[in-house]
């Protein structure tokens, strides 16, 4: 079989065994994912791109030296180290706040190479511009169910249980996440925090 | 007789965590409850916008973990 269509856990397998192809497929499959998650919690792209390496050179060790857990999704497993690196650095970074003079402003200043009109690419990054900042403004509770779920590729069972709350809980604080997110990008106006503060 | 969903169903469907005979029975109900499928888009679109933000790192990023794993895998 192709290397490229097997499973990430066989892609471990692999990897532990010393395949680096395997790796590397590994890195590619997750890197967007793992990337955002941090970007969203710390909000720096040079600071997100150290994290990155972090979180895998931590896989790594945990890999190479046996200690990788055959249970549960890679991808859940690998974000959530990510998390956890970027929340002990957005804690640690409170307690002595940094400026970044070369990183103010917008915190996804790339832009990738695409097909499609200037015009069309503005009007896109100006979209998920605001989509970024309204994700910043949701109360916190909110924003970490939403991250955990969607970048970190958890399920709602694991974000219970890794936050402490029912299951019925997080899945009522996804839903004011995107109740939220949507009725703010469609009407401004009529956004009311205290009405979906859970 | 058309079974009643929570909105927390509702948002297990859109992230595909409702299983069997639940899914089936939300899909039924999609079709014939107007506003439950309201709500049901409302919540698509938003997770669809989301999906969208999702942004890569830097090739000479990759590059240096790959390395780190090389480097490692030699020394051993």
């Amino acid at each position: 079989m192709n290397i490229v269509q097997l499973s990430d856990s066989a892609l471990v397998s692999l990897y532990i065994s010393g395949n680096e192809n395997a790796f590397e497929l590994l890195v590619n499959r997750h890197k967007n994912k793992v990337y955002t998650t941090i970007l969203l919690i710390v909000k720096d792209t040079e600071t997100a791109e150290d994290l990155l390496q972090d979180t895998f050179i931590k896989a790594i060790h945990t890999m190479k030296s046996g200690r990788y857990n055959e249970e549960g999704k890679f991808s859940s497993w690998i974000c959530r180290i990510a998390h956890n690196l970027a929340i002990d650095y957005f804690r640690k970074e409170k307690r002595n706040p940094m400026i970044n003079i070369e990183d103010n402003g917008n915190i996804f200043n790339t832009l990738s190479f695409s097909e499609e009109s200037i015009e069309a690419l503005q009007i896109k990054e100006e979209t998920h511009d605001r989509l970024r900042e309204l994700i910043q403004q949701l109360p916190e509770a909110q924003k970490e169910v939403l991250i955990m779920r969607h970048y970190a590729d958890m399920s709602f069972q694991e974000i219970a249980e890794t936050t402490g709350v029912s299951i019925n809980t997080a899945l009522g604080r996804m839903r004011y996440a995107l109740i939220n997110l949507r009725k703010k990008m469609t009407n401004p106006q009529i956004y009311d925090k205290n009405l979906y503060s859970e | 007789m058309i079974k009643t969903f929570t909105q927390n169903e509702l948002v297990q469907y859109v992230y595909n965590e409702l299983n069997g005979k639940a899914k089936t029975q939300l899909e039924t109900a999609l079709l014939q409850d107007q506003h439950l499928a309201e709500q049901c888009a409302e919540l698509l679109i938003a997770k669809a916008n989301l999906e969208q933000l999702e942004k890569g790192p830097r090739e000479k990023t990759i590059s240096a973990i790959l390395s780190y794993s090389k480097n490692l895998s030699l020394q051993h």
